[in-house]
């Protein structure tokens, strides 16, 4: 799910302490943001944009904070349209949506410790590549 | 990237594989949620008809009643439908009306039994309220209407007098959305054809309705709370035509006049 790896250098104090800082972004829009999943994505992307100049150790962990909220975001919206649903429409619980929901939570509380430990990986200046993210934001995210 | 694509992928089949899995646990039955849902609709009927049975005057003639009940168990006996979950209610009123509240309660206005011209025309009407009680459309309606929050403070007892009121008033005199007014049409021809009821009636009932629906003098409240009367009959035709049975009355001809004209007495 998540490897160490060799990053192409080594990251100074305050790199390190703005990387794990995005993952930190990230774990608080997950509590503050539940009910509206949008948050979430909206609190990266905001995180993202003001240190898309930033150097590469930074933008890196930005980008990989940043997409894995994409399948989170999605997951959680479902979910959240799907109760709003509920609530106000001829829709009713059904144990499609219970399971729905159960999977939902169990990918959001592996997301949080996923997210808990690459913050303080990364806050030691250690590089960590998740699992699909890493590899994705290896081809996004370029050194130049 | 093709390590990428198959990553993506597996993490895609792992979450719906996850939710397929957890499927196939019954957390309905877990997590009691039919039940508490029945308890629900049991308390929110009773309220409804308890406030309804204040405002409005119950027909208490045995005969009538006793005619109904026949015709009602009749269609459900028919149908596979628990008779005991469906509490059959007359009420003295002009307009040609009849409507389900929770928890089974079928309300019917005497101004649809002397206004029917058959008692296949009534028996028409009965299956459809019939079927919006057995496809759960008056849940529905009700949450999708007032919302789940105020049925919740209803049956907790902290739902006000007005709004259980203007409730009552949102199920017998509005219609349900259109898909569900057609399901509950279809089923109340299935109804009717499998208890033996000739199902032209009724739409030969909703094309009379139509034509009426311009004197502004008839109290058509069914009618006017169930849009395109015509088109419905229609349908119920169409859905209808290539079905061959055997159709007989439900009750016998002396006893369906007798109500008839016991109601118009009565009025």
């Amino acid at each position: 799910m998540i490897q160490p790896k060799k990053f192409m250098y080594s990251p100074g104090e305050h790199e390190a302490e703005t990387a794990s800082s995005s993952y930190l972004m990230s774990l608080i829009a997950i509590i503050v943001g539940a009910p509206l999943p949008i948050l979430n994505l909206l609190a990266t992307i905001i995180f993202y944009l003001s240190n898309r100049k930033s150097t590469y150790f930074v933008r890196w962990h930005c980008t990989q904070a940043l997409l894995s909220q994409l399948s989170m975001l999605f997951i959680n919206s479902i979910g959240f349209w799907w109760t709003i649903s509920i609530f106000f429409t001829s829709e009713t619980i059904t144990n499609k949506y219970i399971a729905y929901m159960i999977s939902a939570i169990i990918f959001n509380i592996a997301e949080f410790f996923v997210t808990l430990y690459a913050l303080i990986q990364t806050r030691k200046g250690l590089h960590v590549e998740w699992w699909f993210y890493g590899s994705l934001t290896n081809i996004l995210c370029k050194s130049v | 990237m093709k390590k990428i694509l198959l990553q993506g992928t597996l993490l895609t089949v792992l979450f719906f594989g996850t939710w397929f899995l957890f499927a196939q646990i019954n957390w309905m039955t877990i997590f009691k949620v039919q039940k508490a849902t029945e308890n629900t609709e049991q308390k929110l009927g009773k309220l409804f008809w308890d406030v309804f049975k204040k405002t409005e005057k119950e027909n208490t003639n045995k005969h009538l009643k006793c005619n109904i009940d026949s015709m009602v168990s009749y269609i459900c006996e028919a149908n596979g439908i628990n008779r005991t979950k469906v509490k059959v209610q007359i009420v003295e009123k002009d307009e040609i009306n009849a409507f389900a509240l929770p928890n089974g309660y079928l309300i019917i206005y005497t101004g649809l039994i002397s206004n029917s011209a058959s008692q296949e025309e009534l028996a028409g009407v009965i299956s459809h309220e019939l079927a919006h009680i057995e496809l759960n459309h008056v849940m529905k309606k009700l949450i999708q209407e007032i919302g789940f929050s105020v049925i919740s403070s209803m049956t907790s007892g902290s739902g006000g007098a007005t709004i259980i009121k203007e409730a009552t008033k949102l199920l017998s005199s509005s219609a349900y959305e259109r898909k569900l007014e057609k399901d509950a049409d279809i089923k109340a021809v299935d109804y009717l054809v499998k208890a033996n009821i000739n199902p032209h009636p009724f739409a030969n009932f909703l094309f009379k309705m139509s034509e009426k629906e311009k004197d502004k003098t008839k109290q058509l409240t069914w009618i006017s709370t169930h849009p395109d009367s015509r088109e419905r009959a229609d349908y119920i035709v169409a859905y209808s035509k290539n079905i061959i049975n055997n159709y007989r009355p439900v009750l016998s001809t002396e006893s369906w006049k007798k109500i008839q004209s016991e109601i118009k007495k009565d009025q």
